[in-house]
């Protein structure tokens, strides 16, 4: 068949289509209650069929552009991604979050060393011998962690500032640590390993200087809830970001680049639940936390609650026959 | 076919034309997004001064927002153009080239902050200068890419003649060939047309301006026109 003809039989199919999809651009909701919307695979596949046809035929750019025009368009519209589902993100965050972090274990597990073994040895060490605390911080910053944890603050763990303002303080803060965390374990891991050590090293140090200097009342009350939701959303992070950067080293049996998509993957939905977590921190610290009135038992009660809960989520949430997927 | 167009079969058997944006005008949709976004942090700022210290901590999430989530919600809700880019003509879509989906939008923009290093995306310059497809390290991971969504204009039609038949049955890329000079023969100058056409004074047994005339005529034919 020769071009014009193909051309003149088909013409008015592709400009209804044409204009349909023009039309949806601008009015998606009214455009798609048109019965034309039920046809549109229909039509889009038949057009699909003629850009085949007019490419194998050697019909010119005039008729093949057009047509790769209205196809690049169709795609978009036929393939779009699926609305998003709220019981999904319940659902993750029950279920799926918890089994991915399991899946991950010893990322998880080498994370947790990395973060906790420095916190450990900087917490004893600064009960050995007090003055290191010169060489972790400066003396700027230790009057202001003293400042923030004296027995007569009414408000422990900040110098002043309203929850609110604290509450966004955290969010800001925290998750932009934990985001980065994840993406710098692109860097052969390397970026996770000293995020972690040095928070690790950074937390021990303030908890051992203020147990050191008789301060460790009003710190652990004030840690002891939010801590649970924070240090695991961190050693998460950095599981995320170690196991990010583990894949570029040992692929295993991929190759790299496939390897590297699948645990880009796996690194975003850790780094999501982490968000989850960190904004559930940031509320606790800045609205539960400060609280200086409360006596030890609710205090540290609290916190044991906390703990066990997320623990006992990690561990055993979304196992088969608990969950509804 | 230039080599920054990445071809992708679809499940309909033909292929879509993805041109992969380059650098410069994402480093300019990233600029718009920018000063945008700076601009609405600034003019939140006023309202939000009257509270306080919890204005402040108002203004904290909001930058929050800006910094992380801003990218993200404008990727997929928008099918897959933040303000910036849109302006730009640019679009982000996954590997297929279906729009952006939640999952990969994530991963590319959390990995904005690798990137970014060392300095103002030092990082990302690097990796779009190797990448055949211009794709940041982000882009990479996610297995998404940026493309320019302003298709070009289809091709020039070619000059309606009275149709000349051909003399010998032509080989199908050669008829293309004679096709794609009717096409373009506007664009070159009469000098430049006669000299390709004089190539063919061996199909056409004419010279110069006839020659141009009888090439245009075949194309003519081949379309069918009468």
């Amino acid at each position: 068949m020769k071009q014009e003809r193909f051309v003149a039989l088909h013409s008015r199919e592709w400009d209804i289509l044409q204009s349909w999809l023009s039309a949806l651009e601008r009015q998606p909701k009214r455009t798609m209650r048109q019965e034309q919307a039920l046809d549109f695979p229909l039509s889009y596949r038949r057009l699909c069929h003629h850009l085949a046809l007019a490419r194998g035929r050697g019909y010119s750019h005039e008729v093949t552009d057009r047509l790769q025009r209205i196809v690049q368009q169709g795609h978009r519209v036929l393939y779009r991604p699926p609305a998003p589902r709220w019981h999904r993100v319940a659902s993750f965050l029950i279920a799926g979050f918890p089994r991915l972090v399991r899946a991950q274990w010893r990322c998880m597990l080498a994370a947790a060393v990395l973060f906790y073994v420095p916190a450990l040895i900087t917490l004893v060490l600064m009960q050995l011998r007090p003055e290191l605390a010169h060489t972790v911080f400066s003396s700027a910053q230790l009057a202001d962690f003293e400042k923030m944890y004296d027995p007569a603050n009414k408000h422990i763990g900040r110098n002043s500032g309203t929850d609110m303002q604290m509450f966004g303080y955290y969010v800001m803060n925290n998750v932009s640590i934990a985001f980065r965390t994840f993406a710098s374990g692109l860097f052969f891991g390397v970026g996770a390993v000293y995020v972690l050590g040095a928070n690790g090293v950074e937390v021990g140090g303030v908890a051992g200087h203020l147990n050191a200097i008789g301060y460790g009342g009003p710190f652990w009350r004030f840690v002891v809830a939010h801590s649970a939701f924070e240090l695991s959303a961190l050693v998460i992070a950095g599981g995320a970001g170690l196991q990010l950067g583990l894949t570029l080293l040992a692929p295993g049996r991929q190759r790299r680049g496939p390897a590297l998509v699948a645990a880009g993957w796996v690194g975003a939905q850790l780094a999501l639940g982490a968000f989850a977590m960190l904004l559930a921190a940031a509320f606790v610290e800045a609205y539960w936390s400060s609280i200086a009135a409360l006596p030890d038992v609710l205090k540290f009660g609290s916190g044991a609650l906390l703990w066990l809960l997320v623990l006992g989520w990690l561990w055993r949430g979304g196992r088969a026959g608990t969950h509804g997927a | 076919m230039l080599d920054t167009v990445r071809e992708i079969e679809t499940p309909e058997g033909i292929a879509l034309r993805l041109r992969a944006a380059g650098a410069l005008p994402r480093a300019q949709a990233w600029m718009v997004d920018m000063l945008l976004r700076m601009g609405v942090f600034i003019m939140a700022m006023i309202p939000l001064s009257l509270f306080g210290m919890g204005g402040n901590g108002l203004a904290m999430l909001l930058l929050f927002a800006l910094t992380w989530v801003y990218s993200v919600v404008c990727e997929v809700w928008l099918g897959g153009q933040t303000l910036g880019k849109r302006a730009l003509g640019l679009r982000v879509v996954n590997a297929d080239g279906t729009p952006v989906t939640w999952l990969p939008s994530v991963v590319r923009n959390l990995l904005r902050a690798v990137d970014v290093l060392p300095g103002v995306y030092g990082v990302g310059l690097v990796s779009t200068l190797i990448d055949p497809y211009a794709r940041r390290l982000g882009d990479i991971v996610a297995g998404t890419m940026v493309i320019h969504a302003v298709e070009l204009p289809a091709g020039q039609q070619v000059p309606t003649f009275a149709a000349v038949p051909l003399p010998v049955v032509l080989a199908a890329d050669e008829q293309a060939a004679l096709v794609e000079f009717a096409e373009r023969s506007a664009q070159l100058t009469p000098q430049r047309q006669e000299e390709l056409a004089n190539l063919l004074t061996p199909l056409t047994g004419r010279n110069d301006t006839a020659a141009v005339r009888q090439l245009i005529g075949h194309a003519n034919w081949l379309l069918g026109r009468p």
